[in-house]
Parts: structure tokens; C-alpha cells; sequence
């Protein structure tokens, strides 16, 4: 039975470079997700010493892609939209991982128990946790795998007798 | 037409104009986290907290920028820049009444408490202000965006780039250093500088937002201008309607615009967001907006 972290995380997992541009970043989760067969929504960011140093999320590109005063933009009628994404994106030129990518990162070791890692997330609204050991990437646990982990639970039950 | 004269403003809470998302870090936290947060959420500034979660500072581009000249490590923790303490207003605080106090201390942002626990709930901050004003005007039938080419004229005077814009260019030359960029932008109190070429014209732009990723990506303060400016220079016209130019920087996520004499490429100042809020709200003088006095910026 999968109880802990070592059991349930993905070690087929991708990492990105905080210099590299956001562009090139929308092309490796593109390409990462290819690979892998689902949606990758999130990559551990590691230095060149291969220190995790943070975690960018489809989310924080997304954050910084967003107008600022796009709350207002529902109440008023005369919004020209032709071109906004092109500025956006002329925008994002300069920006690199390590300049949106979130730092204050959680980590969680390979025996930390599932029930511990649902509660970390659902406390702390994360979806996915590094799995670290002596500063060393193990894995990650996505929120999905702990989703169809209880499923198969659900799934398997058999009646008795 | 009344000639009774109506504030925006009047009758406004703060509860109507803040931004209900707070970026917060502990003071602990290292500056390139602040500076990811600042590009991330498109704002000047953060609030610093101590480990009761208690506010305790501001950390805001102008910090930042002080750090990146005095070469401190981008690791270095927060509590070593930040400005304290930090400001607050109330929500129910008429919207005039913050504005006096942001008026008062020179800043541009205050940090909104709810009366009934003490607790933070929101920013308020001269853009989100702007965009309250600008809002209301394009609902406002005598709105310059109301007039189809069958309205009859009105009458109401329109207010131009001309008549809110901060008059007087600074520029650097594009050999001049970031340390240099920086002792200008700070001297000056000024959020970006036209860079110009040996014949005086105008080539790019410098901002604290640019000094900030430099600082972020390593880049050293011995570095030319010309390596760090933005192109293309977002400019209008003095002659320029005053609610086209705010409509052109609120969906554009520009904070300013640096403003070209009538027929001519010569730049004759520059037009911001905080201009726009301390004059008026934009659009004729049919009504009068809260005039927000800043005697430095």
C-alpha cells in the first residue's frame, strides 16, 4: 500500500534554469507535457548547482501576462483588445524564470506521509511539493497523484465474502 | 448644462478603490523574492511582516533600487531595506482622507485595515485610483468615448496632456552608467529617464522596473544605459486628449508616458498615472475630481 511520499511522487520530473527566458519556458512545459502525457502545470527551478531555488507555475506566468487594471475592464465598454496580447508578450521579452518564479517554497521528505502531504496542500494551497533528502531532488508529489492514489483505494474495494 | 460642481470622489470610501490582494513577506525574506513579486503582481511595493505575521515596513521599487547600489546581495533579508513603519488607512475612511494622508507623507501607497478586527485587508495605491476616476468618466454621458459624430457639442471644456502633464525632461546620455541611471532616477524623485543619443534625440527609456530585473539578473552598475533601455518610448501629445492618454497607459500597463510638443519629435515632459490622479479625473471639467496636491515625486 502507497502511505508515503517516496511511494506516490514522480521522479521522471522536469526542471528549468532561473535564466531562462519565459518564452523558452512555455516552450518546455509544451514540450514536457508532450513527453510525460498529461499536463505539467509546474517545474522545480534549479540554480546551476542544482539547488532547487524555486518552483514556477503555469499560474505565475499567467499572473504576470494579466493587465493590471483588468478588474475594471468588465464595467466599461470601450476596451480595445486588438493588440494587448502582443504588448503583454513584447513585455515578457525581458523576463526570465528566476524574475516571476516563487521562492518561498515547500519541501517535503520521501517519507513523509500522504495524509501529511494533503494537508500541507489543501492548508497552504500548494498542488505540487518537491520531495527533497540531503538537498537532494528525489521527486515531486502532484496533487493528482494523491487524487487517483485515493481513487484506486475507492475503486478497489471489493465486496466481502 | 448645472453649474453645480460635483466631486467624483465625494461620498467615496476607501472600500471602493483598494486592491483586495496584499503581497506580503516576512522580513526575512530575501530581496530577489521581493523583486519576483514586484514583476510578478505589477506593483511598487510590498508589506513586511515579522514572524507574529505583524506589519512592520514597506518594501517598495525605491528600496530595492538603494540596494542594488549599495551592491547588497540579492540574498540579503528584507528588514535591511524596508522603509517602517508602515502606513495604514481605514476601509471606511472617506476616499479623500487617505489620499491627504499619502498627500502628507509623500507616498504612494497605504495599507488598509478593516476597523472591525485590525486587520489588513487591502492596498490603496495612485493607479487603482486613476482607474476608479476613469471608470467613472466612460460612464459619464457627456464622456468624450460617449460623443458619436451626430452629438451636439456641449460646451465642456476638455482637459488636454497639457494641462496635467510634470513639464521638464531629465535624460541620460546612453554611455552613461546604471550607478549614474540610479543617482538620477533618485535625485530627481522620478520612476524612468529618457535615454538620448549624442544629438540630444530621444532613443529609449530607463524605469525602475528595468533597474530592478538588472539587479535581479546580475547585471553590473558599470553597464552603458543604451544595454538596459526599453524601446520603443511610449509618448503622446500635449495636445493629446487627457482621457485617451489614460486609456492608452491603464490597458497598456504603462505607469507613464513621455509627452512630444504639437508637430514635432522634441519631448516636453512627461504625463504619469500619479499626474493623472493629482489633477483630475480625465475627461472635461464638468465635474470636478479630487485634486490630489503632491509636492514631490
Amino acid at each position: 500500500m502507497k502511505t508515503v511520499a517516496r511511494d506516490i511522487m514522480d521522479t521522471g520530473f522536469h526542471t528549468i534554469s532561473p535564466q531562462t527566458p519565459i518564452s523558452e519556458a512555455v516552450k518546455i512545459f509544451k514540450q514536457a507535457s508532450g513527453k510525460e502525457g498529461r499536463r505539467i502545470f509546474g517545474m522545480m527551478v534549479l540554480d546551476d548547482s542544482g539547488k532547487l531555488v524555486g518552483m514556477l507555475s503555469m499560474y505565475d506566468i499567467l499572473l504576470f501576462m494579466r493587465p493590471k487594471h483588468v478588474h475594471i475592464w468588465g464595467k466599461m465598454d470601450d476596451i480595445d483588445l486588438a493588440g494587448i496580447i502582443d504588448r503583454s508578450c513584447e513585455k515578457a521579452k525581458s523576463i526570465r524564470v528566476g524574475d516571476i518564479m516563487s521562492q518561498e517554497i515547500v519541501t517535503i521528505g520521501p517519507n513523509t506521509h500522504k495524509f501529511m502531504i494533503l494537508d500541507i496542500m489543501i492548508k497552504q494551497h500548494i498542488r505540487r511539493l518537491p520531495v527533497v533528502e540531503n538537498d537532494k531532488i528525489l521527486g515531486i508529489v502532484y496533487i493528482s497523484d494523491l487524487f487517483y492514489d485515493v481513487l484506486d483505494r475507492f475503486t478497489d474495494v471489493r465486496p466481502p465474502g | 448644462m448645472s453649474k453645480s460642481v460635483q466631486n467624483t470622489l465625494s461620498g467615496k470610501v476607501v472600500a471602493s478603490a483598494i486592491r483586495r490582494r496584499i503581497n506580503i513577506l516576512g522580513k526575512n525574506s530575501t530581496i530577489s523574492s521581493a523583486i519576483s513579486t514586484l514583476i510578478k503582481y505589477k506593483i511598487g511595493g510590498l508589506l513586511v511582516v515579522d514572524e507574529d505575521q505583524s506589519p512592520i515596513g514597506v518594501v517598495s521599487k525605491t528600496n530595492i533600487l538603494g540596494a542594488y547600489y549599495a551592491s547588497l546581495p540579492l540574498d540579503s533579508p528584507l528588514e535591511h531595506l524596508m522603509t517602517s513603519p508602515a502606513l495604514f488607512c481605514q476601509l471606511d475612511d472617506p476616499l479623500e482622507k487617505a489620499l491627504g494622508k499619502m498627500k502628507e507623507h509623500q507616498i504612494y501607497r497605504l495599507y488598509v485595515k478593516d476597523p472591525e478586527n485590525d486587520s489588513v485587508v487591502g492596498a490603496l495605491a495612485y493607479p487603482d485610483i486613476v482607474a476608479i476616476l476613469y471608470e467613472y468618466c466612460s460612464r459619464c454621458p457627456q464622456s468624450l468615448f460617449s460623443q458619436t459624430p451626430d452629438s451636439t457639442e456641449t460646451g465642456i471644456e476638455r482637459s488636454l496632456v497639457a494641462d496635467c502633464m510634470t513639464r521638464g525632461i531629465k535624460s541620460v546620455n546612453m554611455d552613461e552608467l546604471l550607478y549614474q541611471v540610479v543617482e538620477e532616477l533618485t535625485m530627481h524623485h522620478m520612476g524612468a529617464i529618457l535615454v538620448i543619443d549624442a544629438d540630444g534625440h530621444g532613443r529609449g527609456v530607463i524605469s525602475k522596473t528595468d533597474l530592478i530585473l538588472a539587479y535581479n539578473h546580475g547585471v553590473s552598475l558599470e553597464t552603458p544605459a543604451s544595454e538596459m533601455m526599453s524601446v520603443p518610448i511610449r509618448s503622446c501629445r500635449e495636445n493629446d486628449m487627457l482621457e485617451e492618454a489614460i486609456r492608452s497607459m491603464i490597458f497598456s500597463d504603462v505607469h507613464r508616458l513621455f509627452v512630444k510638443v504639437p508637430n514635432s519629435e522634441e519631448f516636453s515632459g512627461v504625463f504619469s498615472l500619479t499626474d493623472a490622479a493629482r489633477n483630475k479625473s480625465g475627461s472635461c471639467l464638468a465635474c470636478t475630481s479630487s485634486r490630489i496636491q503632491i509636492t514631490s515625486h
